[in-house]
Parts: structure tokens; sequence; C-alpha cells
């Protein structure tokens, strides 16, 4: 039980990095490409400047969004260690039953005034 | 059970599927917004476990049989637990959306109450008798069942609040509404799969002390 359990939270855990990893990557020939493109419709721009402002914003943007997925990171990590805990303890109390319920039923089979209920 | 749990399994996989590979992405909360699916039907599905702590709370104090005495704890532990992943969850897309973690507002507030509500009837039951705890948990459980409408309704009831109108979750986005009944539905297969589980613990526990009690009886 422990370990479907556990192995469950680390694929969702997993899975869950897995599909919130999209940063905002713009390569440098991405930025030149997008530079030129701008300086063509406006050729009294200025390159560098234009340049500077796009790594700017990349950079903005991609502090945001870091931001934005460790809250969601957090929320879904809470959400699933809340249900892991409560599994794992009833998990936990079914094996305390379990042998208890064992127990009792020895110390019946041992006892020589208790009748077989088998 | 074995159907309900491999139901479960694949409802819990195909919505996390959903929310991060299919559903859009709102506008104004960007990504944040995602904890809305697992946030809003962890908290609806607080009222459907409430709901069946309160109509075997009734069932027992009619018929006075100990099974529905047994399945509406067992409801009310798993609504606890639900209540505590929805003001868990919260606070956390709270501190991004309000820029506060908590906010004494009609909803936050009256789920808050709810989940003390439920606290006290744990605390009741482990501290009466076994013949005044079934009877006094079922009362208590109905009377706390009367806060559940009123979660649901803080938003009329008490306008200028932080939470959205009801109807807000109706009128979303194609994808984010499937996506979010889908979470819904496996939240409220989730719960009825841990009833099962629960309430046939809680057979078995009840079975054991039976034993216990004759065994003890016998070797006096």
């Amino acid at each position: 039980m422990k370990i479907i359990v556990s192995i469950s939270f680390l694929v969702v855990l997993g899975l869950f990095f897995f599909a919130t990893q999209v940063p905002i990557t713009l390569t440098s020939d991405e930025i030149s490409k997008a530079v030129s493109e701008a300086s063509s419709e406006f050729p009294a721009a200025d390159e560098e400047l234009l340049e500077r402002a796009l790594e700017l914003s990349v950079a903005k943007l991609e502090k945001g969004q870091s931001t934005r997925l460790k809250y969601l990171a957090a929320a879904y990590f809470v959400i699933w260690l809340v249900f892991m805990l409560y599994v794992l303890r009833l998990g936990q109390q079914q094996q305390v039953l379990d042998k208890r319920l064992a127990q009792l039923e020895q110390t019946s089979d041992d006892s020589p005034s208790t009748p077989d209920t088998e | 059970m074995k159907i309900i749990a491999i139901i479960t399994a694949v409802l819990v996989f195909v919505s996390l599927y959903l929310v991060f590979g299919y559903a859009r992405i709102e506008g104004t909360m960007l990504e944040v917004q995602k904890i809305f699916y697992y946030h809003v039907s962890a908290a609806l599905t607080v009222f459907v476990a409430f709901g069946v702590n309160c109509v075997f709370s009734i069932k027992y104090l009619i018929q006075r049989k100990p099974n529905d005495d047994l399945l509406a704890v067992a409801a009310a532990e798993l609504g606890l637990i639900f209540c505590t992943i929805a003001l868990l969850s919260g606070p956390i897309w709270a501190r991004y959306a309000w820029n506060t973690w908590w906010n004494w507002e009609p909803r936050l507030t009256s789920t808050l109450i709810l989940w003390l509500m439920y606290v006290g009837y744990f605390i009741l039951r482990s501290a009466l008798e076994e013949d005044k705890r079934r009877i006094y948990s079922a009362v208590l459980g109905i009377i706390a069942y009367i806060d559940v409408p009123i979660v649901y309704y803080a938003v009329d009831i008490w306008q200028g609040g932080l939470h959205p109108d009801r109807g807000t979750k109706w009128s979303l986005e194609t994808t984010m509404r499937h996506t979010w009944m889908v979470a819904l539905l496996a939240f409220i297969m989730l719960f009825t799969l841990l009833l099962i589980v629960r309430y046939r613990m809680k057979k078995t526990q009840e079975r054991y002390e039976i034993l216990r009690q004759k065994h003890l009886a016998e070797a006096s």
C-alpha cells in the first residue's frame, strides 16, 4: 500500500513538473531576427536599444512565469500531500487492526474454554 | 470496489492531463488559475461529503442502525480532509490573486467555521461514551450541515466579498469547463472510493471491539 501510494505520488509529481515546464526561451538568433524585422519597419530605430528592450521584456516574462509556476506547484503539492498522508494513515490503521484481530483470534484459539468457531 | 478504484485512478490522471495539457491558460491570472480545477472541486466535494453525513445522521436518529452512524462518521472524516485541502490550496491562490494569504471575507470565514464545526464533531465523539456518542454526534452533524448552504450562498448573502459570483464556473471557456467537470467527477469518485474504504475499516474496527469485549467477558 505504502509503495503504491508513494509511487503514484512521485508519478503525479513528475507529470506535474513535466507538464509545467514551459519556459519562455528566445534564442539570440530569434532576438536578432525580431530586431532586424522591427528595424526594417522603422529604419530610424536604434538596433542595440531594440535588442536590449527585447531581452528585458523576455526576462520580465520569464520571472513572472516562474513566480506563477511556483504558486501552482505549491498548491498542487499541498493537495497531493494531504491525500498521501491520509491514505498512508489509513494503511497504517488497517495494519494495526489486522494485527490486533490476528492476536485476538490466536488467543481465542489458545484458550481451552473458547469454542471453535471455524 | 476494484472498478471504482480503476475509474478513480483513470479520472485523476485524465484530469491532470486536462489541467496541464488541454485547458486554455486564463488571460488574467495565467498559469495560477489552474489551481481552480482542484480547489473548487475539493470545495464542492466537501458539500457532498457533509451532505452524506447529514443524511445518514438523520437516518441513524430515525432507525438507530449502527451502520448509518459508521457511514456518517466516515463521510464527516472525508469532508474534513477535502475541506482542509480547499482551505490550504485557497490561500496559495489568494496570495497571488489578492496579494494576501487570508482575508476575513464571507466565503472564507464561513468555510473556516464549517471546518471548525466538524473538528468539534470529532472532539465530541472522542469525549462521549458509546451510547451517547452516536446520538449526540448525529445531532451535531445535522446542525453543522446548516453552514453548507451559508458557505455556498455567502457571495450572494454578503455582497462585496473577494470570491467571484457562483455562476462564474459555468460561464468558463469550453476547454476550462470540460477540465473542471472531469476534475470534479474525479474528486467525487475519489470521495466515494475512500468512503467505502473508511466504512469497511470502521466496520472491522467495530467487529474487533465486539470480539474483544466478548473475549474479555469469557476470560473473566
